[in-house]
């Protein structure tokens, strides 16, 4: 079973948001609901100052703090390694949310529970990758097996040392990081 | 306000529990400690225990969407036993029933209470173990979150710990007025009691600002918010001042004034109390300040 993540290089993202329009499309959201953010870090004074586009989206935590608060069961890890929520178990009662250190979840009012990004996992079993994956201009993400030492997201992350979001916090993210 | 997933609902949650099992310790302290002189004060707190209590889990409910919408969802509440709201509501469910059966006791309602009377121990040994372990429950509710470094503290449980207590004597204290307004005067011997656990919860609440200005940055920014931030005027004046230091100095004139002070002012200082302690709830939830992740 292969064990799913991604990486993603900021220095090629322009702050488009084609992924955010891609998910919401893909995953039939509203205008104002997203899996998919773009944060922007400024850095340096002038003259030399940069700004960089930091793409975030649910980590899918080998270690998820989500999944230990749900008091339901509601938020559970599927063999790929995906962090997914079971719709017809969850109240809605927002401790999840809390949980996530990287603010990633949010309400949906219409079903009453909390969703996020789940890696478009329908779409993965069917062959394909992630939508955020395939609709990027710059190809800032790679979508992959991390166990598999001869993909192309391992090679990636090997030779560029990516990280992930704030490994202290033990959360243990599938979402790797090159940032410069 | 910053962006909370949780609000009012939550907050009022956490206080009335809070009050409530408060309002169960105090009952049951009077009634062990000093049965003849304080028992309208036992039976105020006794009375206002449960229903506290079984208010606050109401708004918990009315908090839930999916829950709340499809009521059978809430079963699956109990599945996972490293949640803490999956304790809190094993928990609230074996203190809720306690509560009502120690105030039918106590007060002799009903065949029930008088029944009940018979094993008025048991009652308060069990009911004051879960009357502590709601009290404990709602501060260990949000110390376990690593979502908000601010409330990620062992100090949490303590603050609410200490909280619950004051609030709960306040809640005695008024219900006790409310059924006797005579006993106004014996209140005084309380006044002691809010003075000692007034200053637990000033100095752990200080401890917890201090500690959270070095804890991390994000602890910082929210400990920041409190003291010159957008939510330090209800800090200050509501959590300090009107829930902590008035109603100290009044139970001190109230303690040596013995049964002079006006009944207005000791029941004033009463619901500053309560004020404080809700509002003690809303500012640590609504300073929520998640990590720096990028
Ligand atoms: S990033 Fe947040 S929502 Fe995603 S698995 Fe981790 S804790 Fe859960
Ligand atoms: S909102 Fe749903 S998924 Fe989140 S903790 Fe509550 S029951 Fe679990």
């Amino acid at each position: 079973m292969p064990r799913y993540g991604i990486a993603i290089d900021t220095t090629k993202c322009i702050g488009c948001h084609s992924c955010r329009v891609a998910c919401q499309n893909q995953q039939g959201l509203e205008y104002n609901q997203s899996f998919n953010w773009i944060k922007e870090k400024e850095r340096g004074k002038f003259p030399s100052f940069a700004k960089e586009f930091v793409p975030l989206q649910c980590n899918q935590c080998e270690n998820a703090p989500c999944q230990r608060v749900c008091p339901t069961g509601a938020i559970y890890t599927s063999p790929e390694g995906v962090v997914l929520v079971h719709k017809e178990r969850c109240v809605g009662c927002k401790y999840c949310i809390e949980a996530c250190p990287y603010k990633v979840r949010t309400v949906d009012h219409h079903e009453g529970i909390v969703v996020k990004c789940w890696f478009c996992i329908d779409l993965v079993r069917a062959g394909g990758e992630p939508a955020c994956v395939t609709t990027c201009p710059t190809q800032v993400r790679i979508f992959g097996d991390l166990d598999d030492p001869g993909s192309r997201i391992s090679r990636f992350i090997a030779t560029h040392r990516a990280e992930p979001l704030r490994p202290d916090l033990g959360t243990r993210p599938r979402i790797f990081y090159k940032r410069s | 306000m910053p962006e909370s997933a949780w609000g009012w609902l939550i907050v009022a949650y956490l206080f009335l529990a809070g009050a409530g099992s408060g309002a169960f310790l105090a009952a049951v302290a009077c009634d062990l400690l000093a049965p003849d002189w304080s028992r309208t004060l036992a039976r105020a707190g006794s009375l206002a225990a449960g229903p506290l209590v079984t208010i606050g889990t109401v708004c918990l409910v009315l908090d839930l969407e999916a829950g709340l919408w499809q009521p059978w969802r809430q079963i699956y509440l109990v599945s996972n036993l490293s949640s803490m709201i999956t304790w809190g509501v094993i928990i609230l469910s074996a203190f809720i029933p306690v509560a009502f059966l120690y105030a039918a006791a106590l007060n002799e309602i009903t065949f029930v209470g008088r029944f009940a009377k018979k094993y008025l121990l048991h009652l308060e040994i069990v009911g004051s173990v879960l009357a502590a372990s709601t009290a404990a429950y709602t501060g260990v509710l949000i110390a376990v979150v690593n979502g908000v470094p601010f409330w990620n503290t062992p100090l949490m449980p303590v603050l609410f710990m200490a909280s619950a207590i004051s609030t709960g004597l306040a809640v005695a204290m008024i219900g006790a007025a409310i059924l006797d307004i005579n006993t106004i005067k014996t209140l005084s011997n309380f006044a002691l009691g809010h003075l000692i656990f007034l200053s637990v919860e000033a100095v752990v609440l200080m401890m917890f600002i201090f500690m959270s200005l070095t804890r991390s940055v994000e602890a910082a920014a929210s400990a920041d918010m409190l003291i010159s931030g957008v939510l330090s005027p209800y800090f200050w004046v509501i959590v300090v001042v009107l829930g902590i230091v008035l109603p100290f100095l009044l139970s001190i004139v109230e303690y040596y004034k013995y049964g002079e002070l006006h009944k207005y002012l000791v029941i004033g200082a009463d619901l500053c109390v309560l004020l404080g302690g809700m509002s003690l709830r809303a500012v640590i939830i609504f300073s929520a300040t998640p990590p720096q992740v990028i």
